[in-house]
């Protein structure tokens, strides 16, 4: 049942009594008992507490009131975002034990949209990597080659999504972390604007980048999920009061006569395997839909992660000062001192990404270095979102391939720190400019491994990303249907 | 520019890290690999990018929403303090701030 349903039809069925969500998200649960050994995706499910939810808006769908645009629609939370009263480790060893005291703003309203979230699924530990390996609680495979990598960080969001486990589910991308799981594991993925999703109640990775968003199996259930969670909230102060689209409203329009702008500096000869060859055939597909394509440039594209890497983990360092041990998590056990027990609780929490990139940051702020790194890239930042604002003078909307190329082996980069940021060349500027990104499966390469082609728009311009983005799911007629996991 | 071992380990003290030898070795060859592909930035930085393009990236969103100021939320605080490793009354408990002699540093 769940492999062959929308989010979109699971609600609509649902209102009108046709199917409970009782037995929606029973499948669910049964899908991922059969599944989830293989993929990995799910670190703890919230058996008891979804059923009660479930059976709550049946209730109220009998007794006549409405019910919300994701009712009974099971959900996957990815391990950083908070829901009260449940255990939060956001892949980490240093949070084991945390409860959550509070619900994310992003959560509250997924909840009031009826969706019922059915557990955390895996990541890297607090969002760092691009493969989920950096989670020191599981393993999570990819769906359509289990000895591939699901992407990441949201891997467990993106490989639940893609195994058919859940319709839908919540990721965070601070640099790709949606959009490149989503690539790799053949779903959609959506980085709103930055300020259109509240961050409260998400574990802070780099605040200046930081976003949350849907991954779906399809355009449309991503529009739907991203209507749910977007709009105000005053406890994230970068949170926007600009007024939500009706994602859903334009979504079929169709991009006839939109300008659609490749970047000149996107060097296609620089791609992996076939994938120049895919993102090709993507720009064809748009083309038939009757889009104009130009080209664009965008020079300072080629410093995006290299920027990235020094502002977001200049932020991750001080973001990540607050676990030393005092308030909740690990604490080194017989610390003499403060001093002691912030590096001995730090040392031992921390695995060895987390550390490494902690180090680079406090290294880019340090005394002497401050303004040759931390400085010089926050310059960069400022002019890339100047050279977007301007491409956007002659594009309505920009495209890349989501990633160099396809999923790739699990152990294949995770003794290659620079190898693994690299995956992330084509999403970093997206995040630096603060724009919308979303990731829309486009075909698979001669692996079999699906390909994902990025549709970049200006602040806010969200919907017509979308609205793109299913023009091109019509024209290619894509399903996720991995063969790893019938 | 490549990180030098002692490079890595003052760093890693200034953010409250302990690292093995063998830690140290590794992430300075790493480190060193990522700091020389960061420091292909100089040539970005260059007349087409001026020190007020720093402002524009920092001001992401242009329209902060102020943070409502209310009463305190004990049931709230008291979830917090539930997360504490130890605690009394209202407050965390830590070891010293002034250490026993020699402990801390």
């Amino acid at each position: 049942m769940m492999r062959s349903t929308t989010a979109e039809g699971l609600a609509e069925a649902i209102r009108s009594g046709e199917r409970t969500a009782v037995e929606t998200v029973e499948a669910a649960f049964a899908r991922i008992d059969e599944i989830d050994g293989a993929v990995g995706a799910f670190l703890e499910l919230w058996r008891d507490e979804a059923a009660e939810r479930a059976a709550g808006i049946d209730r109220r769908r009998d007794e006549g009131q409405p019910l919300g645009p994701l009712a009974g629609v099971p959900t996957a939370l990815k391990d950083n975002m908070s829901l009260a009263g449940h255990e939060l480790n956001c892949g980490s060893r240093i949070l084991a034990g945390y409860r959550a005291p509070y619900t994310a703003g992003a959560v509250e309203r997924l909840l009031a949209a009826d969706a019922v979230p059915v557990g955390r699924v895996n990541m890297d530990e607090f969002a760092m990597g691009s493969s989920c390996e950096n989670s020191a609680l599981a393993v999570t495979r990819n769906p359509w080659n289990l000895d591939m990598a699901p992407g990441g960080s949201s891997g467990g969001s993106a490989a639940a999504v893609a195994a058919a486990e859940t319709p839908l589910a919540l990721g965070s991308d601070t640099g790709g972390s949606i959009r490149q799981p989503a690539a790799f594991c053949g779903v959609v993925g959506v980085k709103p604007t930055y300020g259109r999703v509240s961050r409260y109640g998400l574990v802070a990775f780099a605040s200046s980048l930081d976003q949350i968003g849907p991954l779906a199996r399809n355009v449309r259930d991503a529009a739907l999920a991203l209507g749910a969670i977007a709009g105000p909230d005053p406890r994230d102060a970068t949170c926007s009061d600009a007024p939500v689209d009706d994602y859903l409203k334009t979504i079929e329009d169709g991009i006839e006569g939109m300008r659609i702008g490749t970047i000149r500096e996107v060097r296609t000869s620089a791609l992996e395997g076939d994938a120049a060859r895919g993102f090709e055939r993507a720009l064809a597909a748009l083309e038939r839909r009757g889009a104009e394509l130009v080209e664009v440039s965008v020079p300072l594209i080629e410093a995006a992660v290299a920027t990235y890497y020094v502002l977001a983990n200049s932020e991750a360092s001080a973001n990540l000062a607050r676990f030393d041990g005092s308030r909740y998590g690990h604490r080194a056990a017989q610390a003499r001192s403060l001093g002691e027990m912030y590096a001995g609780s730090r040392s031992e929490g921390f695995g060895p990404e987390v550390k490494r990139r902690i180090i680079l940051g406090t290294f880019a702020l340090s005394s002497g270095y401050y303004d040759a790194y931390y400085g010089r890239a926050a310059r960069i930042a400022g002019a890339l979102r100047r050279q977007f604002a301007e491409a956007f003078g002659a594009a309505d909307l920009l495209v890349t391939p989501t990633c160099p190329g396809s999923a790739f082996e699990l152990g294949e980069r995770v003794d290659d720190p620079l190898a693994m940021y690299l995956s992330d060349v084509f999403t970093t500027p997206t995040s630096l400019a603060g724009i919308p990104g979303v990731s829309v499966p486009c075909g698979l390469d001669g692996r079999g491994l699906p390909l994902g082609l990025q549709i970049l728009a200006p602040p806010f311009a969200d919907a017509a990303a979308l609205r793109a983005a299913r023009a091109l799911e019509r024209e290619t007629g894509f399903e996720c249907r991995p063969e790893a996991v019938r | 520019m490549s990180l030098a071992v002692e490079e890595v380990r003052r760093i890693a003290e200034l953010a409250r890290l302990r690292i093995s030898a063998r830690e140290e070795a590794t992430f300075a060859s790493q480190l060193s690999d990522i700091v020389d592909y960061i420091d292909q930035l100089r040539a970005f930085d260059d007349g087409a990018v001026s020190p007020e393009d720093a402002d524009a990236a920092v001001d992401a969103a242009d329209n902060d929403l102020p943070r409502p100021t209310g009463a305190g939320d004990r049931p709230l605080l008291d979830r917090f303090l539930d997360n504490a490793p130890a605690s009394l009354d209202r407050f965390l408990l830590v070891p010293q701030v002034k250490a026993a002699q020699g402990a801390d540093e």
